[in-house]
């Protein structure tokens, strides 16, 4: 687990549009060079924000990185993120 | 020697700004920046020569390659916020010069205090700093010296540790030579969740913030340090931990009960409003 790694990820998409930009047109590419999980990876490539929420994914972060590189409106976008958070409850996201 | 004259404690919520913008569409945010008001009166009124901002940075300034608990900025402009934050909540720009031999004060007298401060020459503020400057500062005409909390990355200093730190700057102010007025402000929230199941709810703990504001208002300290638990805070909300940073004003106070502790009720949250108007106390 590494969830540094994932935080670092997230706070560069939620800093720098650029960052942002460059995690929409390709993920993956964006994600070499980061010490993540297999696990890790996947999820965030996926944007599956409840995976990451799980894992410990700094909260603040989660939900800036997520407005950031998903394209529904906004409404939709916290109904979407606090249904995929809401059966994971409060999980440790000390890192 | 330097007195302390006027403590407030107020929320940093960046909603607030595009809130008041067009206040009358929104419950609560009439009084909500009516109170506001109040406190840049009361800010005001006290006279200070320089004003010491408790804020929290959010992850913005300070990430956990290198987290400070508790940070002076000694840069001698402060200025704020990101582009990133201006962007997503509409915040203006925000410089205020900062009054650097205080800060290097509050350093020098910490370690003798029994606190450790670490500084920075190299900064931004972010909305924690810009929204209540903004709303009862917003003439930025009296230096500030900002000092920056930890309460948004585990393992994070507990609510007895802040209110020693608010303890042992009062000591380091009022052994400061010279007669400066000083004020603190500190920002902050009551109950309060960000990215987790019950956020855009409101206010997520009503009876924790009543319970909150009763135990300031009352300068009930070791109530107040038995609420601020870790479990608790997050059964308020994940985020509740930025309400240690009024536990630091209650140290700054000596544990008398507030002047003023009351709130409104926001669609947002649960919007505080402190004040310890110790220049009145003064013959």
């Amino acid at each position: 687990m590494s969830r540094y790694q994932v935080d670092k990820v997230m706070r560069q998409v939620v800093m720098s549009p650029e960052r942002a930009a460059a995690f929409r047109d390709d993920a993956s590419l964006f994600l070499e060079g980061f010490e993540l999980t297999d696990e890790e990876r996947t999820a965030l490539v996926q944007q599956d924000v409840g995976a990451l929420y799980a894992l410990g994914a700094h909260p603040f972060l989660l939900w800036g990185w997520f407005r950031n590189v998903q394209d529904r409106t906004r409404e939709d976008m916290a109904r979407y993120y606090t249904q995929a958070v809401t059966p994971h409850g409060y999980p440790d996201f000390g890192t | 020697m330097a007195q302390l004259v006027q403590l407030i404690g107020v929320q940093h919520n960046p909603i607030l700004i595009r809130r008041f913008q067009q206040a009358e569409k929104f419950p609560g945010a009439p009084e909500a920046l009516r109170a506001f008001g109040q406190m840049r009166e009361a800010l005001e009124e006290a006279r200070p020569d320089v004003i010491l901002v408790v804020g929290n940075d959010h992850l913005n300034q300070w990430f956990m390659d290198n987290m400070p608990a508790f940070l002076v900025g000694k840069a001698p402009i402060a200025a704020g916020p990101f582009p990133h934050e201006r962007e997503q909540f509409g915040l203006e720009p925000y410089e205020v010069p900062v009054e650097v031999g205080v800060a290097k004060r509050l350093i020098e007298g910490g370690y003798w205090a029994g606190v450790d401060f670490a500084y920075s020459d190299e900064f931004t503020l972010d909305h924690a700093f810009v929204v209540p400057l903004s709303l009862i500062h917003p003439r930025a005409d009296v230096p500030i010296v900002p000092i920056f909390s930890n309460v948004m990355a585990p393992p994070m200093p507990p609510a007895q540790r802040f209110y020693e730190v608010g303890q042992a700057m009062r000591r380091v102010i009022e052994d400061m030579p010279g007669d400066a007025r000083v004020a603190v402000v500190a920002s902050g929230h009551l109950s309060v969740e960000i990215g987790g199941p019950r956020f855009m709810v409101e206010a997520p703990d009503p009876e924790f913030d009543a319970e909150m504001i009763d135990h300031i208002g009352h300068g009930h300290v070791d109530a107040l340090l038995g609420l601020l638990t870790p479990e608790r805070m997050t059964r308020a909300g994940n985020l509740t931990a930025a309400a240690m940073n009024f536990a630091l004003l209650v140290g700054l106070a000596g544990g008398q009960p507030a002047t003023r502790a009351d709130y409104v009720l926001l669609s947002t949250s649960t919007t505080p409003f402190l004040s310890w108007d110790l220049h009145k106390a003064r013959p």
